[in-house]
C-alpha cells in the first residue's frame, strides 16, 4: 500500500499524537469534532426547502402588508434572511460534516463577523455628510 | 441525527467524498473559497447600502425600478434549485448514481430558469434606459446582482462538467468530492440570493 | 493600423534614458533567449521550473521575481530621489514623476513584498510543520503564474501604452477616464486584480496546509511561531483582498464600460473607493509585516539559543493584532471629515494595536536575555529591526491620534512612518529570512562577510534617507511633491535623503553580487542543519529532496528538532532501508503556466479594450479551468528504489 503524501499509511483520523502515522490535526476541541447523518429518507431536505419557502413567503407579505414601520420592518425581513440562511448552512451545507476538526466552523465565523463588521461600518463611515462638512 | 463519531469507527461511517485525505482536504478549502467570496459579496452590498439612495439627477429609485414579480419567480426556482442539490447531495450519499445524476440535471435546468429571467429583467431595465450609466445606485445594484447572476452561470457551466465526469466514471472519492463542492457552492448561492431579496428588492419596495 | 501603434506606443517625448533603458530590456530578453537555446535549456526549463508543482521550486521562482521587482521599485526610488535631491530641480520631467512615484509604491508592496513573503512562505513552512507539500500542490503554481502574470503586465506598462501615475492607491477621481485618459491606469487595475486572485489563492492554500498537515504530534500550539504568524497571514489574506478585488473592479468598470461608481455627476462617490481600499489596505500592511515578526521570532531564538520567551503571550498578540487591524482602516482618510465619532473610534482601536506589539517586542528582548547570543547576518537584520520598528510604531501611533493626524496628513512625516515600519519591519524581517534560510534551500550560505557589508550599508543608509523627512514633513512638505523652491530649509534634508537612498542602492548592490559569489564560493552546507536550529527543517538535508521527508517525524514538543538534538534522538529521522515505502507526489503540469498566458491576453486586451483579444484570452481561461478538472492523473509515486538511492547517497539511510 502507497503512503499518501501526507504520509499515512491509513484512513483513520484524530488518533492518538504519539502514533506513528497520525496527524497534527488531532480534534482539539469537542465543538470542532466532526459529526455526519444517515438518514433513510430526505426529511430535514423536504422539511427545509418548506421553511424557506414559508420565510420568504412571510418576508414578502410583511412588506406587501406593511406590517410594521419602515425601521422595524428592514430589522425583521433581515431578520428572517438570516434565519433562512442558517437553514441552508445547517441543513443543506452540512456545516459540521468534515474530517479532523473542522475549521470550517471557525472560517466562516470570522468571516460572517468581518463581513457584517464591513457591511456595518462602511454605511456608518460614508454617511459623513452630517459630520463635517 | 447527529452523532459524534468515534475516530475508530470514522474512516467506516464517513461517506465517500471525506474517504480520502488528499480530497477531504478540497472540500475544506473550498469553504476557505467561500470565506472570502462571502466577503466580495460583503463588499458589493456595503457599496449597494451606501449607493441606494445615490439615484443621480434623473435615475430611478429602487421602488420605480423594481418589479417583484419576476423576482419571486427567481427566488422560488432558486430555493427549489437549492433543495433538489441537496436531494442530489443525499442521493449520492446512498451511492444512487442515477438519483444524483437526475437531481443534479434539474438543479441545472432551474438554475438555467433563474439566469433567464435575470437577463430578461435586465434588458427591461436596458429597453427602458435605465443603464448603469444613469445613476450610481444602478450601477450598484446591476454590479452586485450581476456578480450573483454570474456565479450562477459558473455554476450551471460547473455542474455540466460534473455531469459528464459522473456519466463517465460514477460515484467515486473523487467525483463524490466535486459534487459536494458544487453544493457547498450552490447553497452559498442561495444563500447570498436571499440577502439580495431582502436587502436589494424588499428594502426598496419599503424605503 | 495607425491607430493601433499608436495606442501602443503613444506620441511623447522619449528621453534618452528612456530610449536606453528600453533597448537594455529588450537586449537582456533577447540575450536570455539566445543562451537558453544555444545551451539546449529550454526542455530543462519547461519540464523542471515552469511546469512544477513542487513547492521549493515555486518558492525559489518567488524568490528571484522579488529581487527583480526590488531592482526595478528601487531603481524608481532613486530617480524620485534624484529628483528630490536639490531644490528647483527638473531632470525629470513632470509627467514622468508622477509615473515613478506611482510604480515604486505599487511594485514594492504587490510585487516584491508579497512575493517575498509567499517564497519565505514555500520555502519554509511544509519543512516546518513535517509536510511533504502544500495542500493543493497545483494550485500552488497557479498562484505564482498569476502573480507573474500581473508582474509582467504591470511593467510592461513601462515599455507600451505608458504607466499608471495616480499614486499607488490609486484614488479616483484622478483615476476616472475623464481624468485620466491613457491606459496606463487600466494596467494598474488588471495587473492588481490578476495577482490578487493568486494572492487570494495562497491564503487558501496555506490556511488548509497549515491547519490540516502539520506532523503527528504537532499540535497548534506546537507550531513553531512562523507558522503560526503565516496562518493568520493568510486568513488575513482571504478576509483583506475582496474589498480591494471589489474597489478595483468598480473603478474598472467606470473606466472601461461607463458606470457611475466615483463620477460625480451621477451621484457617485469617490469616497468609497478610500473606504473600501483601506479596509483591504490596512490588513495588507499587517499581511506584509506578520510574517516578519514570525521570522525575527524563529531567527532571534535560534541565535539565542534559547526558547522563544513567552510563546503562549506571543501566539495572543499576533491574533490580537489580526483582530484588531482590521477594525482601523479608517485611520488612512481621517481628514476626510467622517465626524468625531467616527474618527474617535478608528483612533483608539489604532492605538490598540501598540499594546500587543509592544508584548512581542519585550518577548523578543527577553528571548535574547542571558541567551547565548551569535550575530550571524540574519539576527543582525532581528537585531536591527527592534529599534527601527519601534520608532516607526511610535510615529504610527502619533498618526493614529486624530488631531495631530490632520498636521502629519500626507506629509513627509507619514512618508518617513510607513517607510519606517515597512522596511524596519517587512523588508528587515524579510532579508532576515533570506539569509537564514538560504543555505536550505540552495545548499550554501550567503557570504557573511559581503553580508555584513550589506547590512551596515543598507541599515545606515536607512536612518540616513528618512530621518530627514520626519522633520521635513513638520515643515510642511507634502507627500508626491515634484519640486520645491530653495529657502524654504528642506534643501538640505532632501539632499542628506538623496544620500542615504543612494547608500541604500550601494547596499543592494553588494546583495546581488553577493549572491553570484556565494553561489561560487559560499560555504556548502553538509550537515543540513548550518544554524544549530530548532525546528523541523534543519532535520532535512540541504537542499531537501522532492519528497522533504523520507520519513514523517513525529512531533512531541515546541522546537521539535532542538528536543531530537538534546535527547540524542536524532536517528528517528532517517528511514530504515527495508521500510521505504513509495510515496504519492503531485505530477508536473502545463496548466498553470498556461493559466499565465491566458490572463496575461485577457489582461492585455482589456488594458487597450481591445476586446476581441479579452475575450479570447477569458475563453482561454474558462478552457483551462474545464480541462483541469478532466484531469484526473494529478499524482505519481516515487519509486522505493528511487528514495533508497537518494537518501544513501544523502548518508541517511539506516540499515
Amino acid at each position: 500500500m502507497a503512503i499518501s503524501r501526507h504520509g499515512k499509511h491509513t484512513r483513520v483520523i484524530g488518533i492518538s499524537p504519539n502514533g506513528p502515522t497520525g496527524h497534527g490535526d488531532e480534534v482539539e476541541s469537542a465543538y470542532l469534532a466532526p459529526r455526519f447523518e444517515e438518514e433513510d429518507f430526505p426529511w430535514k431536505q423536504i422539511l427545509g426547502y418548506i421553511a424557506s419557502l414559508v420565510l420568504t413567503a412571510l418576508a414578502f407579505g410583511a412588506v406587501v402588508k406593511h406590517i410594521l414601520p419602515p425601521a422595524f420592518l428592514i430589522g425583521f425581513i433581515l431578520f428572517l434572511a438570516v434565519l433562512q440562511a442558517s437553514l441552508q448552512l445547517g441543513v443543506f451545507m452540512h456545516l459540521r460534516e468534515g474530517r479532523g476538526s473542522t475549521w470550517q466552523i471557525v472560517t466562516l465565523t470570522l468571516a460572517i463577523l468581518m463581513g457584517i463588521g464591513l457591511v456595518i461600518c462602511s454605511i456608518w463611515i460614508m454617511t459623513f455628510k452630517s459630520g463635517v462638512s | 441525527m447527529n452523532v459524534p463519531i468515534e475516530p475508530e469507527s470514522q474512516s467506516t461511517q464517513m461517506p465517500l467524498e471525506f474517504t480520502s485525505e488528499h480530497e477531504s482536504l478540497k472540500i475544506l478549502g473550498f469553504w476557505a473559497f467561500l470565506a472570502t467570496d462571502f466577503l466580495l459579496f460583503s463588499s458589493l452590498f456595503a457599496v449597494y447600502a451606501v449607493y441606494q439612495f445615490r439615484v443621480g439627477m434623473s435615475g430611478p429609485t429602487p421602488a420605480q425600478l423594481f418589479h417583484l414579480g419576476p423576482v419571486i419567480f427567481e427566488t422560488v426556482a432558486l430555493l427549489t434549485s437549492s433543495f433538489t442539490c441537496g436531494l442530489a447531495v443525499y442521493e449520492m450519499r446512498h451511492h444512487r448514481l442515477k438519483g444524483t445524476i437526475i437531481w443534479l440535471a434539474v438543479t441545472i435546468v432551474l438554475g438555467a430558469a433563474f439566469v433567464a429571467t435575470e437577463i430578461n429583467e435586465f434588458l427591461g431595465d436596458i429597453a427602458l434606459h435605465d443603464t448603469w450609466h444613469r445613476s450610481a445606485f444602478l450601477s450598484s445594484f446591476f454590479t452586485l446582482v450581476g456578480t450573483h447572476g454570474s456565479h450562477v452561470t459558473f455554476g450551471i457551466i460547473w455542474a455540466l462538467t460534473l455531469l459528464i465526469q459522473l456519466a463517465g466514471r460514477g460515484l467515486t472519492q473523487v467525483t463524490t468530492r466535486k459534487v459536494y463542492m458544487f453544493a457547498l457552492y450552490w447553497h452559498f448561492l442561495d444563500i447570498i440570493w436571499v440577502f439580495i431579496f431582502t436587502v436589494v428588492y424588499l428594502s426598496g419596495k419599503i424605503l | 493600423m495607425s491607430n493601433i501603434l499608436a495606442r501602443l506606443f503613444p506620441p511623447k517625448t522619449r528621453r534618452p534614458d528612456e530610449v536606453v533603458i528600453e533597448i537594455g530590456i529588450i537586449l537582456t530578453m533577447v540575450f536570455l533567449v539566445y543562451i537558453l537555446t544555444s545551451k539546449k535549456k529550454w526542455g530543462w526549463l519547461w519540464r523542471e521550473w515552469l511546469t512544477s508543482v513542487d513547492h521549493k521550486r515555486i518558492g525559489i521562482m518567488y524568490l528571484i521575481s522579488a529581487i527583480l521587482m526590488l531592482f526595478r521599485g528601487g531603481v524608481d526610488a532613486l530617480m524620485i530621489r534624484s529628483q528630490l535631491m536639490v531644490p528647483n530641480n527638473h531632470v525629470l520631467p513632470v509627467g514622468q514623476y508622477d509615473e515613478l512615484f506611482t510604480t515604486h509604491g505599487t511594485i514594492m508592496i504587490f510585487f516584491m513584498a508579497m512575493p517575498l513573503i509567499f517564497a519565505m512562505f514555500n520555502l519554509a513552512i511544509p519543512f516546518m510543520i513535517g509536510s511533504r507539500d502544500v495542500a493543493f500542490p497545483r494550485l500552488n503554481a497557479m498562484s505564482f503564474w498569476l502573480f507573474a502574470c500581473g508582474a509582467a503586465l504591470f511593467n510592461m506598462s513601462f515599455l507600451v501604452g505608458g504607466s499608471p501615475n495616480a499614486g499607488w492607491t490609486s484614488y479616483p477621481p484622478l483615476t476616472e477616464l475623464a481624468f485620466n485618459p491613457g491606459v496606463g491606469q487600466n494596467y494598474y487595475l488588471l495587473a492588481i486584480q490578476i495577482a490578487g486572485i493568486g494572492s487570494i489563492a495562497t491564503g487558501v492554500n496555506f490556511l488548509i496546509t497549515i491547519l490540516k498537515m502539520r506532523a503527528p504530534g504537532m499540535t497548534l500550539m506546537r507550531m513553531p511561531m512562523f507558522v503560526w504568524t503565516s496562518l493568520v497571514t493568510s486568513a488575513l489574506i482571504l478576509f483583506a483582498f475582496p474589498p480591494l478585488t471589489v474597489a478595483l473592479a468598480m473603478t474598472m468598470l467606470d473606466r472601461l464600460f461607463g458606470s457611475n461608481f466615483f463620477t460625480i455627476t451621477h451621484g457617485g462617490m469617490p469616497m468609497m473607493y478610500v473606504n473600501l481600499f483601506w479596509l483591504f489596505g490596512h490588513p495588507e500592511v499587517y499581511i506584509l509585516v506578520l510574517p516578519s515578526f514570525g521570522i525575527f521570532s524563529e531567527v532571534v531564538a535560534t541565535f539565542s539559543r534559547k526558547r522563544l520567551f513567552g510563546y503562549t503571550a506571543m501566539v495572543w498578540s499576533v491574533l490580537t493584532i489580526t483582530f484588531l487591524s482590521y477594525g482601523t482602516w479608517v485611520h488612512h482618510f481621517f481628514t476626510m471629515g467622517a465626524g468625531p465619532g467616527v474618527n474617535a473610534f478608528f483612533g483608539v482601536s489604532t492605538m490598540l494595536i501598540a499594546i500587543p506589539t509592544g508584548i512581542k517586542i519585550f518577548n523578543w528582548i527577553f528571548t535574547m536575555w542571558y541567551g547565548r547570543v551569535r550575530t550571524p547576518v540574519a539576527m543582525l537584520w532581528a537585531l536591527a529591526f527592534i529599534p527601527t520598528f519601534v520608532v516607526g510604531g511610535a510615529t504610527g501611533v502619533m498618526l493614529g491620534a486624530v488631531v495631530g493626524d490632520y498636521q502629519f496628513h500626507n506629509s513627509y512625516f507619514l512618508i518617513a512612518h510607513f517607510h519606517n515600519v515597512l522596511i524596519g519591519g517587512t523588508v528587515f524581517g524579510l532579508l532576515a529570512g533570506v539569509y537564514y534560510w538560504w543555505p536550505k534551500t540552495f545548499g550554501y550560505k550567503l557570504d557573511e562577510h559581503q553580508g555584513r557589508w550589506f547590512f551596515w550599508l543598507f541599515f545606515i543608509g536607512f536612518w540616513i534617507t528618512f530621518m530627514p523627512q520626519y522633520a521635513l514633513g513638520f515643515m510642511g512638505m507634502t507627500r508626491r511633491l515634484y519640486t520645491y523652491p530653495p529657502g524654504l530649509g528642506w534643501s538640505i534634508p532632501n539632499l542628506i535623503s538623496t544620500l542615504g537612498a543612494f547608500t541604500m542602492g550601494a547596499g543592494f548592490l553588494v546583495f546581488v553580487y553577493s549572491i553570484r559569489y556565494s553561489y561560487k564560493h559560499g560555504e556548502r552546507d553538509l550537515s543540513g542543519d548550518p544554524w544549530d536550529g530548532r525546528t523541523l527543517e534543519w532535520s532535512l538535508p540541504s537542499p531537501p529532496p522532492a519528497y522533504n521527508f523520507a520519513r514523517i517525524p513525529v512531533v512531541s514538543d515546541r522546537d521539535a528538532w532542538w528536543e531530537m538534538k538534546q535527547q540524542n534522538q536524532t536517528h528517528v529521522i532517517r528511514v530504515n532501508a527495508q521500510d521505504v515505502q513509495p510515496i504519492e507526489m503531485p505530477k508536473s503540469s502545463s496548466i498553470p503556466f498556461l493559466m499565465f498566458v491566458a490572463f496575461f491576453v485577457f489582461g492585455f486586451g482589456m488594458v487597450f479594450e481591445w476586446w476581441w483579444i479579452a475575450v479570447l484570452g477569458g475563453l482561454g481561461v474558462v478552457a483551462l479551468l474545464i480541462a483541469g478538472t478532466f484531469d484526473y492523473e494529478d499524482h505519481e509515486e516515487i519509486h522505493p528504489e528511487t528514495i533508497r538511492r537518494i537518501e544513501g547517497s544523502l548518508g541517511r539511510l539506516q540499515g
